[in-house]
């Protein structure tokens, strides 16, 4: 944000759209699963704030619309789920991940396109180990960044192994650089 | 593409700069006055300078402890937490400490100078009495404070003003500071006076320039939240609940109230100049009025 931005009060600029970004998803998912066995749970979800005007439900439902067409092709599934924070999630089923990729950057590109693309707080992609526990990549959409989150029981994550996810992949994904901005997303329906 | 669903208020922006340009007005002629009477009277200004430069990095942890709040961790508010790394995340903003103050009058406050040293407080009060989908737009709303750097910009505005302030309030004791040849420097008196009088103006300037940054703080939290009649409701609510809280609680210092999300003191027959907060009803009604843009897009 700049200067002057903040000398009016005028809040931030538009977010750019970093389609690409999202798209280092799908070839970082391919070493996790050649070198730390790591697999997509077959699921991932975009996380956005309902507007509740006639406008955002319309955006919506193309969306929604377009995603099971192409659902039909690639056997895809979609679902909603809303959570206690009043945020929707836009959960697409598929078990393979390029086809998540696809389908999410497909609706954030309809959201960006008709002015709502404030209104999506992330992406996450759920991950799990040869042991099943659950792993989870969170794409900060207003930044283009990506960091692991490996939530624990209740309300505890663990810290070391997402360290160990990041140097796993090393520059393949565009993480996070600050560290103070690895929000936790706790009960993640996926 | 279109553009995003919330339009600009370059009417609010222009008011601003001219405000700012005034107040800088004041000051440069304060500091003029001060050069011009002599080398007595800058050390007095360089002096009570670096009482005002103390006061703005101490400024938060005074506050805090004012207000009897005390950080909470993640596990001890989990939910309030949760809350704000959501906004933290869609205001694009390192996640501030968060405090919690003990005490049932329903307030919300920013402090900090920075954004990397920056404290969101609520009260125990404003939890209780609003929704959750309130308190997000309460705390969005203070959140912008910490993205538009309000605290540090009011404090920099207040610079000259706080030590116009000083010198009037303890000029005294330099009051033999003048010396030698009196017949070139202006009197004592004279600059007792001029400092009157800039904070007289400033004040008042400054008090419109906090209201500005209201209204820009309660736009920018209808950005964030995507949900302006949600804080519209939570100003309505507090502002209500607010009249049924006794006298007697409300002794949070004067300089803090302009980070409050409502003035402790809420009397409809306060003078609109001498007010750090608009209205509720004008903030009420600008929220409307976004609302009314939002459902109208397309």
């Amino acid at each position: 944000m700049g200067f002057l931005d903040s000398i009016l009060g005028r809040g931030k600029a538009p977010v750019k759209a970093s389609a690409d970004r999202l798209f280092a998803m799908s070839t970082a998912g391919i070493t996790l699963e050649a070198s730390q066995s790591i697999t997509t749970r077959g699921a991932a979800a975009l996380v956005f704030q309902p507007l509740a005007t006639g406008d955002f439900r319309t955006v919506l439902e193309e969306v929604e619309g377009i995603l099971r067409g192409t659902g039909e092709e690639t056997g895809s599934t979609i679902d909603t789920h809303e959570d206690a924070h009043g945020y929707r999630w836009m959960i697409i089923r598929d078990p393979d991940l390029e086809d998540l990729v696809v389908g999410l950057n497909s609706v954030m590109g309809s959201l960006e396109t008709s002015g709502y693309a404030d209104r999506v707080l992330c992406a996450v992609f759920a991950f799990e180990d040869e042991r099943g526990t659950a792993l989870y990549f969170i794409y900060n959409a207003k930044r283009g960044t990506w960091y692991p989150f490996v939530p624990v029981a209740a309300e505890k994550r663990d810290s070391e192994r997402e360290m160990q996810l990041r140097a796993a992949l090393g520059t393949e994904l565009p993480f996070e650089a600050q560290l103070e901005r690895w929000f936790p997303l706790w009960g993640i329906p996926i | 593409m279109r553009p995003t669903s919330f339009g600009r208020d370059t009417g609010l922006q222009a008011r601003m700069l001219l405000t700012m340009f005034l107040l800088g007005l004041v000051y440069v002629v304060f500091i003029g006055f001060f050069v011009a009477a002599g080398a007595g009277a800058a050390t007095m200004l360089v002096v009570f300078g670096m009482f005002a430069v103390l006061q703005f990095f101490l400024a938060d942890k005074i506050g805090l402890r004012a207000m009897g709040a005390h950080e909470v961790a993640p596990e001890e508010a989990p939910e309030l937490h949760a809350m704000i790394d959501r906004l933290c995340i869609q205001a694009d903003i390192p996640k501030p400490k968060v405090a919690i103050a003990n005490t049932r009058m329903p307030n919300a406050f920013a402090m900090g100078r920075s954004q990397k040293h920056a404290t969101v407080c609520v009260t125990t009060g404003i939890m209780e009495i609003l929704s959750p989908a309130e308190l997000e737009g309460v705390i969005a709303h203070e959140i912008t404070h910490i993205v538009n750097r309000d605290v540090a910009i009011m404090t920099f505005a207040s610079f000259f003003a706080s030590i116009a302030a000083m010198i009037a309030q303890n000029g005294f004791l330099f009051g033999g500071f003048g010396g030698g040849d009196d017949d070139d420097n202006p009197s004592f008196l004279v600059i007792m006076l001029v400092s009157i009088v800039v904070y007289a103006v400033s004040f008042m300037l400054m008090q419109a320039l906090s209201r500005y940054r209201e209204f820009a703080a309660d736009r920018g939290a209808a950005l964030i939240t995507g949900r302006p009649s949600a804080l519209a409701s939570a100003l309505n609510r507090i502002s209500s609940g607010m009249d049924r809280i006794p006298q007697q609680d409300l002794r949070a210092a004067g300089e803090m109230q302009a980070f409050f999300i409502f003035p402790a003191r809420a009397k409809g027959s306060v003078a609109g100049l001498f007010a750090t907060h608009p209205p509720m009803e004008k903030r009420i009604e600008r929220l409307m009025a976004l609302e009314g843009q939002l459902q109208g897009a397309r």
